[in-house]
């Protein structure tokens, strides 16, 4: 193979990986997802019906991460945001006869008007305040739902046309897996240009960021539209899925699943979240599934692994992998897990 | 000895600030150490009072092992720290600080006869003992920091650059109270960026230079010293 | 003399905590004589719940600069002692109708809800803060909070599994005619819950402003450094200030024991009704929480009085955006970030 890695010498494939924001490894990963509903015993409808929970858990961490790994504001209202997208596309859908496929969309430039207003609201606030701002916009949303019973039938629920009309979970796994890697990709794009940059120096330091000349003001508010905009399109998925709509997908402790996944994940890498949510959700569903009647136990073991993460590993997997995973010896393996260096 | 240090080496975190720093104090003694900015002379401060643990070296006080005691357990062995940075209770009163001051004693007429000492030494405090800390001027709040650091009757009193900020005539009050205390019998480790005040009135000096000592001596002997005439008074 | 009074009333009037005092005692007068003086009962057993909890968060963010997700929780643990001590004491009042513990049970049981959360407290610091705490302190505000995360999932999910997830109440704690106030019948419980509320916070209020380790608790929150400099033992005022915090939030969970059966999620409505209180009153002063906790319940009481049921998620979420938005020190925040204080 040849050693030598510079930008001419790439060759199309790798330059495709780079612009696809992908290693070798990665692509394999997003391969391997994509054939796993063919393998036993994955391909029974209920194990898809979890790994499409886990696909869905796994966009949100993504979206998650792009405001909390990189602005370091944790929105803690992100669920209600994405409950707000999901109520929108549905009842366009119920309401309007829209087609779930345009109404998800704009289900998503209705997440990202209640974000441009989070964004902007939570402006003055700092680090904790504004994570403590979200939390109060989600637990309002989430009680005008339960409130509104004329429109949304408060906790009983609204019935939600599904995307597909058919009863398999294929499409919907398959669709669920297109999203996690499109979001990625968005997020990726962005936080590879130079606004990357911008938005973790207003993370590390506002006020240095200002006096350099970046506008934390316009960062901000751009970088909570977006990820609540993705909360929103996502939550249209949720809603177009499972057929069936309640307040309760706003609930904190939703939120509280997305934020673990995500730093377990590994905090400012975006893939981390999106990662381990395949294998740890789809554990915790066999847990509460074998366990049932046990109940809390899955919740108990997220909630110690979380806190584990938190004290002894606070940079997540991602970090782990990073530091002892993606330096072997062997170039070959190395092309592997790196891809070439552009 | 009332103090000893042997060969310290300490910095923060990974990264080294004193090598080998060692030096003693006799009881009842004025020393000083002077050395340029971002020499190491916070950082040997803060190391005997606890505040940082140091990698190796040993400091022993009053013939007992203090090494990588807490702040507060060199605190309670009667060695008082004013900080370059005061590290004042802003929100409490003047009165307040002098009694937190006082936290080791136990006694209520004990710390009364501390705050009656603190109070003579510097009358300002006591015009102001309820005015909050966090809105007394800036020199105003180094003379509360010395009066705090004097309140739990230290035998030894490490000063941080108590003239920083202060006019010349505030600076010449502060070095006659620590005049006063030294007359009373407690011992001073004083760090000063002022050379020829701080080489006049101690008995001795080290100069610390990029985490070294350099020189020690008399300080009349130190203030001759063409090295410290030349470095330090830029003569 | 008394025309300088004046004006200096007149003055303070016109300052944030004035006007809204003000303003808040004259909306709950016109309550009361529009709605009837149960209102008023209500708020005032609401807020010396929320105070009590209100001041261990404070507490907790001012002084270990812990912002506490899992304070609700608790509550928690402080409704369940309760229940599994008074249990069996109502049984043998049944049985004893004149035995001393008809009035000295409940307090039993109030003082082991106490006893209960501070020893919640002492063992969260050993396992989780502590330990963080010696790791590392970078990041420590977001990353201590995602760990009170986990903290909250982590105990919500264990009651549920060690105790189960039914409601786990009592009748009433002191039998007996209600209390008639000014024409007011008043059950003796709500009475007794306002005077153990009103009791603790005084007592609270005096040990932290007159006593040796009170004072050195608020020393610790203003200057760290100049707290160990002078002599006061960190490790020791850390865990003192969280068991005091825990065991703040568990007497309210037990004395309101009878309004509240404990169940696994009770926690989390005092959470976030208390955070409503310290962002609303600014950041750690204690006088400032308890008039907080007051005016949140006040708005609380009235949402559910003129508004309905289930919209105090709403109202007053909305309305501390609002504050949020033109104050975000909070009503009664100084802007010497100081904490603990007048
Ligand atoms: N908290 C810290 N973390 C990392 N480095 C530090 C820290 N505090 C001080 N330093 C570094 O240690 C070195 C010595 O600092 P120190 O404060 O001891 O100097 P100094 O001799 O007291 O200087 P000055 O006369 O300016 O007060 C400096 O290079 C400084 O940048
Ligand atoms: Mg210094």
């Amino acid at each position: 193979m040849d050693t030598t890695t510079n930008d001419l010498n790439m060759n199309l494939f790798d330059r495709v990986l780079d612009k696809l924001c992908l290693t070798p490894i990665g692509l394999a990963g997003l391969i391997l997802l994509l054939i796993l509903p063919f393998i036993p015993p994955f391909n029974q409808e209920y194990m898809l019906r979890w790994l499409i929970y886990c696909g869905f858990i796994a966009a949100m961490s993504v979206g998650f991460d792009f405001t909390a790994g990189f602005i370091n504001i944790v929105n803690f209202g992100y669920m209600a945001v994405a409950g707000t997208g999901g109520y929108t596309s549905a009842l366009l859908v119920l309401n309007a006869g829209l087609s779930p496929w345009i109404a998800m969309l704009a289900g998503g430039v209705s997440s990202a008007i209640l974000g441009l207003v989070i964004g902007m609201i939570s402006l003055r606030l700092r680090g904790i305040f504004a994570a403590c701002l979200s939390w109060f916009f989600g637990l309002a949303v989430m009680g005008l739902a339960i409130k509104m019973v004329w429109l949304t039938r408060g906790p009983l629920g609204l019935r939600v046309p599904r995307l597909f009309e058919t009863e398999s979970n294929f499409p919907f796994y398959f669709l669920i897996v297109i999203l996690v890697y499109l979001t990625y990709l968005i997020c990726k794009w962005v936080v590879r240009s130079k606004m990357g940059l911008a938005f973790q120096a207003i993370g590390q330091n506002m006020d240095a960021a200002r006096t350099s000349g970046i506008d934390p003001v316009f960062y901000r508010v751009f970088n909570f539209t977006m990820s609540c905009a993705i909360a929103g399109v996502l939550g249209g998925f949720y809603a177009h899925f499972y057929g069936i709509l309640t307040p309760d997908m706003m609930h904190t402790s939703k939120t509280v699943e997305v934020l673990a996944v995500a730093y377990i994940g590994g905090r400012g890498s975006l893939w981390g979240g999106a990662v381990i949510a395949f294998p740890f959700i789809f554990l915790m569903e066999i847990v509460r599934s074998t366990l049932s009647h046990l109940p809390g136990l899955n919740l108990v073991i997220y909630a110690l692994v979380l806190i584990l993460v938190m004290i002894y590993y606070p940079g997540g997997f991602s970090y782990f992998y990073d530091t002892h995973i993606r330096q072997p010896k062997n170039r070959a393996l190395r092309y592997f897990l790196n891809g070439r260096d552009a | 000895m009332l103090l000893e240090v042997k060969n310290l080496n300490a910095g923060y975190g990974y990264l080294q600030i004193l090598r080998d720093v060692s030096l003693h104090i006799d009881k009842g003694e004025y020393v000083g150490i002077v050395g340029p900015n971002g020499a190491g002379k916070s950082t040997t401060m803060k190391t005997i009072a606890g505040l940082i643990s140091p990698m190796s070296g040993s400091v022993v006080f009053n013939g007992e092992d203090i090494t990588g005691l807490s702040g507060s357990a060199v605190a309670k062995k009667g060695i008082s720290f004013v900080s370059e940075e005061m590290n004042l209770f802003v929100n409490m009163t003047v009165q307040e600080n002098l009694y937190m001051g006082a936290y080791t004693i136990k006694e209520k007429h004990l710390q009364n006869e501390r705050l009656e000492f603190v109070f003579e030494l510097f009358p300002r405090l006591a015009e102001r003992r309820k005015q909050l800390a966090g809105t007394m001027s800036g020199g105003e709040r180094k003379m509360l920091a010395i009066g705090r650091g004097m309140m739990s009757n230290p035998s030894l009193m490490l000063v941080d650059e108590p003239s920083f900020g202060l006019a010349p005539q505030l600076t010449t009050s502060v070095f006659a109270s620590l005049e006063v205390l030294i007359k009373t019998g407690v011992t001073i480790l004083l760090v000063e960026q002022n050379v020829t005040k701080t080489l006049a009135v101690t008995g001795r000096g080290y100069v610390l230079e990029n985490g070294k000592i350099g020189l020690e001596g008399k300080s009349a002997d130190l203030a001759e010293d063409s090295y410290v005439k030349k470095v330090f008074l830029g003569v | 003399m008394s025309k300088h009074n004046m004006s200096v009333t007149l003055t303070w009037l016109k300052t944030a905590p004035g006007l809204s005092i003000v303003i808040s005692i004259a909306v709950a007068v016109a309550a009361t004589i529009d709605a009837g003086p149960y209102l008023l009962v209500n708020m005032v057993v609401t807020g010396g719940m929320l105070a009590l909890v209100a001041t261990g968060l404070t507490l907790m963010l001012g002084v270990l600069n812990i912002p506490m997700f899992a304070h609700g929780e608790y509550f928690m643990i402080g409704s369940l002692t309760a229940y599994y001590i008074f249990t069996p004491i109502s049984e043998f009042i049944l049985e004893h109708p004149d035995s001393w513990l008809v009035t000295f049970g409940p307090f039993i049981a109030i003082i082991g809800a106490l006893i209960g959360g501070a020893i919640a407290g002492v063992i969260s610091e050993k396992l989780v803060f502590g330990p963080l705490r010696r790791r590392s302190t970078d990041n420590w505000v977001m990353n201590s909070f995602l760990l009170t995360v986990g903290v909250s999932v982590l105990l919500i999910n264990l009651h549920q599994l060690i105790f189960g997830a039914d409601f786990k109440g009592i009748v009433g704690y002191w039998q007996g005619m209600p209390i008639s106030i000014a024409d007011v019948y008043v059950s003796k419980d709500r009475v007794m819950s306002f005077l153990i509320s009103a009791v603790i916070v005084a007592l609270f209020y005096l040990f932290m402003t007159y006593t040796r380790t009170g004072m050195a608790i608020r020393a610790v929150s203003q200057d760290i450094t100049g707290a160990e400099i002078v002599g006061i033992d960190i490790e020791k005022i850390v865990l003192l200030t969280i068991s005091l915090a825990c065991a703040l939030a568990a007497v309210a969970g037990g004395s309101l024991l009878f309004m509240y059966p404990s169940y696994p999620t009770v926690g989390l409505e005092p959470l976030y009704m208390a955070w409503f209180v310290v962002i609303l009153s600014g950041l750690g002063n204690i006088l400032g929480a308890v008039a907080g906790a007051f005016m949140v319940a006040l708005l609380k009481v009235i949402t559910m009085e003129y508004v309905g049921a289930g919209w105090d998620f709403v109202v007053p979420s909305a309305l501390i955006m609002l504050i949020l938005i033109f104050k975000p020190s909070g009503i009664f925040g100084s802007d010497v970030r100081g904490v603990l204080d007048k």
